[in-house]
């Protein structure tokens, strides 16, 4: 008797040479693997639980019906990736990521992305050193349940969770998974917590015995508000507090081209005459933000509002004093 | 040790597979096992699996034909069907997505723009922009990385603006790339720097301008990936925190060992390449952390404060 794997790629191979749409009882008196004397209801409900993986795995089965039968074939149009015109740079490029992200711990797609890689590059193999240096014990538990989350975030089923804050408090949750992100080698997921009535950001490292709803697994437990964008809860530092303020820093000339990538899509940049930047940026916590910039410096400015060039004086003045 | 996996996942791995295998080659485990990203003792079982499939009236002639030798497998026959790469499911659209934000490719590049014609649309490339974030992408990022790597797998030499945080100056360096290391999200660049005439570690964010020279170069047959210096190596300061103070880790922090004294104070040992570095590092604290020593960091520590309060006043 064949392997459940076996009988699927027997099913897969059939469709795809078939010249016709074949019926389930085609598919079953064809010897791809489905048991001799197996029940009618067993059969059917194997049968469409094949399709089901077979569709998960890139195929697209077109039904077709006269009224009483429903035939199933490949559309081939919809299941074959047409070549793709991939310059010598990109292909380098997919390799090299592809390469660091497998060594990786905390990324959530490694067998997704080594599938996708082996459909695109012939020669995935070969290609550029490159890995990641994974050091941290916080980064390398994550890759699994940031999966399991992407995953149900996707599917829009509700997860609970174990959840220990900074305090080292630990409670159970029940989100609605709107988004994740990845931030420093952490991953996040935003979403609404549902005691809470909320939307709540929690870090991927934090969350123990993640729990996804098992009930109706195709049927989506939720609807996502419209406009949500996961983009809007990755935060910069000192954006974490109750009431924020906009701020303005100046980047000097020689280091203007710093400015979009510290930025982070946050705020908004303007370029001055004298080749200076003035970056416009929200911030809930002054004494971060001030901390932050010289952190990112030399040539990073406070500007406004006078609170924060108070607090980033008085900071000095204090560094000094203490090693004077 | 082969992992369990779902027969539907197994599934899709053998199905991945078909369109490596063409009539006439011969093709090591270790290529295919990279293809589809799993051991060699799994990519043996699966064409193994393999062999048993095929289509009716499951003669030899529509069968999977292939025989594995060692560590070589040969295919004596194409596949009796899906021969083609498939297009990316929605979970291989994601993961590609994902890897390549990390790598700074922004979701309007032109790569991720191709790579939509050969996606499935079983997710839209909205609702993957809105719900999965992997990295920032900010502007040029991704050509930097691309350049990088085509010129590690060219071997070419590159003349590279490089911007030190410590100086905050920028200076003009030979480099033979040798390999792209991400940390953190962070991607650095190890390469010999014939400026310095030694290897050195280089942040990709930090690189203001890349050339390419036309002169090429031979790499070691080993390259160190670590990008962190070894601790044991560096000196160390002596570091206390006051109430309030973000304590540091190791993440920001490389090789940093942390106490509590009884009063809560706490003390951390912290290995530092540059004097630069520990001293912006320190005064980020703004006076709730203090050099106990060496007695150059603490002047360090001094000198660079007192420099930034002059500009502000």
């Amino acid at each position: 008797m064949s392997s459940d794997a076996e009988r699927l790629v027997n099913l897969a191979l059939y469709l795809a040479s078939s010249p016709r749409a074949v019926t389930a009882e085609e598919c079953r008196a064809a010897g791809l693997g489905y048991a001799d004397g197996q029940s009618d209801v067993a059969f059917i409900r194997m049968f469409e639980r094949d399709k089901d993986a077979l569709r998960a795995a890139g195929l697209v089965i077109e039904v077709t019906s006269d009224g009483s039968t429903e035939a199933y074939c490949l559309d081939a149009d919809a299941t074959y990736a047409r070549p793709i015109d991939l310059s010598a740079d990109e292909l380098s490029a997919m390799r090299a990521v592809a390469a660091a992200m497998a060594d990786d711990p905390a990324f959530p797609f490694h067998s997704d992305l080594a599938l996708a890689l082996g459909k695109l590059v012939s020669d995935v193999h070969q290609g550029p050193m490159a890995t990641t240096q994974a050091d941290d014990d916080t980064s390398a538990g994550q890759g699994l349940n940031a999966r399991a989350l992407a995953e149900a975030v996707q599917m829009r089923k509700t997860v609970t969770f174990n959840y220990t804050n900074a305090a080292g408090n630990e409670r159970r949750r029940t989100v609605d998974p709107y988004g994740v992100f990845f931030r420093e080698g952490v991953w996040y997921v935003a979403g609404r917590d549902c005691e809470a009535d909320a939307i709540r950001t929690y870090a991927v490292s934090r969350i123990a015995d993640l729990d996804v709803n098992p009930r109706s697994p195709r049927t989506p437990d939720f609807e996502r508000p419209d406009g949500f964008d996961v983009r809007e809860h990755e935060r910069l530092p000192f954006q974490f507090g109750a009431t924020a303020v906009d701020v303005r820093i100046r980047f000097e000339p020689d280091i203007a081209w710093r400015a979009e990538s510290l930025a982070r899509g946050r705020g908004s940049i303007d370029r001055l005459s004298d080749g200076s930047i003035v970056w416009t940026v929200a911030a809930a916590n002054i004494t971060r933000l001030a901390s932050w910039i010289v952190d990112e410096g030399p040539g990073l400015h406070a500007v406004e509002p006078e609170g924060l060039v108070a607090a980033l004086s008085a900071g000095l003045r204090s560094v000094i004093e203490a090693h004077g | 040790m082969a992992r369990h996996l779902d027969s539907a996942t197994r599934a899709r791995r053998l199905l991945a597979l078909l369109p490596h295998l063409h009539k006439g080659d011969s093709i090591p485990l270790a290529e295919l096992a990279h293809a589809v990203g799993c051991s060699v003792e799994e990519v043996a079982a699966d064409l193994t699996t393999l062999t048993m499939c095929g289509i009716p009236p499951f003669t030899p002639f529509e069968m999977v034909d292939l025989d594995i030798d060692g560590d070589v497998v040969s295919v004596y026959m194409d596949p009796p069907g899906l021969e083609r790469p498939l297009k990316l499911t929605g979970a291989e659209a994601r993961a590609l997505n994902a890897a390549l934000e990390v790598a700074g490719y922004a979701s309007d590049s032109p790569l991720r723009e191709k790579l939509r014609t050969v996606s499935s649309g079983a997710v839209s490339p909205e609702d993957l922009e809105h719900t999965v974030r992997a990295g920032a992408a900010p502007g040029g990022a991704a050509e930097t990385y691309a350049k990088l790597a085509s010129a590690i797998e060219e071997r070419e030499m590159l003349r590279v603006a490089y911007y030190t945080g410590s100086t905050g100056r920028i200076s003009e360096r030979i480099l033979h790339p040798w390999a792209l290391v991400q940390r953190m999200g962070i991607w650095y660049l190890v390469a010999w720097c014939e400026t310095a005439g030694q290897e050195r570690v280089f942040r990709l964010d930090r690189m203001r301008a890349i050339e390419h020279t036309g002169v090429f170069f031979e790499p070691p047959a080993e390259v160190a990936t670590a990008v962190t210096p070894d601790a044991g190596t560096l000196q160390t300061a002596r570091i206390r925190f006051r109430d309030g103070a973000l304590l540091p880790d190791a993440r920001h922090w490389p090789g940093v060992t942390l106490q509590t004294a009884p009063d809560g104070v706490s003390v951390a040992d912290v290995p530092f390449q540059s004097l630069g570095w520990i001293a912006r590092r320190v005064v980020a604290y703004l006076g709730l952390a203090e050099v106990d020593s060496p007695s150059e960091v603490r002047e360090a520590v001094r000198d660079l404060a007192s420099s930034l309060l002059r500009q502000i006043k």
